[in-house]
């Protein structure tokens, strides 16, 4: 596999803040995929790999070029489509398909705009003004936007993000078909499933490192095992059960492994009520991704006192 | 098609679209020049309304410019800058694209402007005379769009960058010669009047109107403005996302 995307040590410091640390990714021709809770440096990560922010130590490089030695030739590869939607409202779809063809200079830019407003099957509304268009029309107009150029990477931070479920449904078919087409895709998601579902390979990002990097399947056989989840009603002590591994425990459900699921359920539950709670529910189901990141990364939840100088720090630099 | 055009026109279509941007633009001067031009009762000319002229196109290219920035301002805010910094042409073109086209927006509105004084009686200029205006007004709208973008890069912020002009816009144009000859303001005023930019532009104007060359002013008004535009591109290049 040749590589697409590749970074070498790859670190950024805002201030005291180390928001990437150390990232060593090789991304070949597939649908990448970027994990990790908000805040833990994946839009850092493709603003580097996208030009727009030089590392504080290390390497990224796209097709082979260095983003910082030849940024405006990384930028003729690639196409960004940022998390935050920015669309011209009072333009038309097309006029807004037809100002990035323009700005790329590439040749027929008109002929261009019209057959990347076909592959994501806007024609029908591509002379309305943008401002009568839905949040998921709107996504298919950027992701028109960043085909114009036939780009070799494709860099989306967060595509699915505040839409709607039949929305994100429809953006991943696109970005498929993108990959069907020839295209590398990078994208930043926090939404495990959707990563599980359509991304070849995925890498879990904590707090600016890497944990782990490998297919979704792959991942997935890390958790030997089945999950039971079991919804419960008044207040336990922190569950411990022979031969059953905890793996969260809240006060409105309480996360299971077990290694073999037969009468699991029937135990689990009979235990909880001999504490003396009220159990709702109990399902039992393969693990996920999701339980793959706690297992690796343990809590999600920062539970550490806030730093308020570096939580302001992140704030600053965020706007 | 350059960048720059491109970045310039889109904005273009958006002000033009947006109609209540273009119109309110137009009421302020509008309103200087018929109650204050036609109304106030002056003793040191017989056409106060020609006198005033110069000093409401300066201020039509003025409000003009102050509500530029907030396009610089508005594009970063939502999200416009982090895609167009990821396209190949070089950074500065949105900055470029950005005074062309305040520039622009400047001179469409001091145009109507300008007619509408002709039609209240202002004697009408000679066609040199009217480009001799034109050029001035370019080069101050170059001048002033620079200034403000620059102000818009350096606060990065909506509400400030409004606060800001509004502070500076009221007391530019009262220290000018916009409403009165320096033989007729108090002694204090003078000094400061003649070191503003805006009295630069519009004594240039006026010199133009009453048929000379303003050459030693334009000279000057050349120089400020490649330095400020020079201070704007390596502020720009800098800045921050």
């Amino acid at each position: 596999m040749t590589s697409v995307l590749l970074t070498k040590n790859l670190t950024r410091y805002y201030g005291e803040l180390c928001a990437v640390r150390d990232m060593h990714i090789d991304v070949g021709n597939e649908i990448f995929g970027l994990l990790g809770p908000n805040g833990s440096g994946k839009t850092t990560t493709v603003l580097m790999l996208t030009t727009l922010l030089t590392p504080t130590s290390g390497t990224a490089s796209v097709c082979g070029l260095d983003t910082v030695k030849y940024p405006r030739k990384v930028r003729e590869k690639i196409s960004y489509v940022p998390q935050d939607m920015a669309v011209d409202i009072r333009l038309t779809g097309r006029e807004n398909v037809r100002l990035y063809a323009e700005l790329y200079g590439i040749s027929r830019p008109k002929d261009r705009t019209d057959e990347v407003i076909g592959i994501l099957d806007l024609e029908d509304r591509a002379d309305d003004f943008v401002k009568a268009y839905s949040g998921g029309m709107r996504r298919r107009l950027e992701l028109a936007q960043a085909l114009v150029h036939d780009p070799e990477v494709l860099f989306l931070d967060e595509p699915t993000v505040g839409l709607d479920v039949s929305a994100r449904k429809k953006i991943w078919e696109y970005i498929r078909t993108l990959k069907k087409r020839g295209m590398s895709i990078f994208v930043t998601t926090h939404y495990m499933d959707e990563a599980d579902r359509n991304c070849d390979r995925v890498a879990f990002m904590d707090r600016g490192s890497v944990k782990t990097c490998d297919t979704p399947a792959a991942l997935k056989k890390l958790i030997d095992g089945d999950i039971i989840v079991a919804s419960v009603e008044g207040t336990l002590p922190p569950v411990r059960l022979d031969g059953v591994k905890v793996i969260s425990q809240n006060e409105e459900e309480i996360t299971f492994l077990v290694k073999d699921r037969k009468n699991a359920g029937d135990y689990i539950g009979q235990e909880i009520q001999s504490l003396g709670a009220t159990l709702n529910s109990i399902s039992i189901r393969k693990p996920t991704l999701d339980d793959v990141f706690l297992h690796l990364v343990g809590d999600i939840e920062d539970t550490s006192p806030i730093n308020m100088t570096s939580y302001r720090n992140m704030l600053g630099r965020r706007r | 098609m350059n960048a720059i055009i491109i970045y310039c026109l889109r904005d273009l279509v958006r002000w033009i679209r947006g109609k209540w941007g273009f119109i309110s633009s137009l009421i302020a001067p509008a309103a200087w020049l018929i109650f204050v031009g036609m109304a106030l009762p002056i003793k040191f000319t017989d056409n106060y309304l020609a006198f005033i002229t110069p000093g409401i196109l300066v201020m039509t290219i003025l409000s003009a410019s102050m509500q530029g920035g907030a396009l610089l301002i508005m594009d970063k805010i939502l999200g416009f800058y982090n895609k167009f910094m990821a396209l190949p042409p070089p950074r500065e073109s949105i900055l470029f694209g950005k005074i062309l086209v305040i520039t622009i927006r400047g001179i469409i509105q001091s145009s109507i402007i300008l007619g509408l004084a002709f039609l209240l009686g202002v004697p009408v200029y000679s066609p040199v005379q009217i480009i001799a205006v034109y050029l001035i007004l370019i080069l101050f709208g170059g001048l002033l769009s620079s200034v403000t973008t620059t102000i818009a890069v350096l606060i990065g912020e909506h509400d400030s960058y409004a606060a800001v002009t509004a502070m500076i816009t009221m007391p530019l144009f009262f220290a000018s010669s916009a409403m009165m000859p320096y033989s007729s303001m108090p002694g204090w005023l003078v000094i400061p009047a003649s070191l503003n930019p805006l009295s630069i532009a519009i004594d240039s104007i006026r010199a133009v109107s009453e048929g000379m060359f303003p050459g030693s002013r334009l000279f000057i008004l050349v120089i400020i403005t490649v330095v400020m535009i020079s201070v704007n591109v390596k502020l720009f290049r800098n800045v921050k996302l």
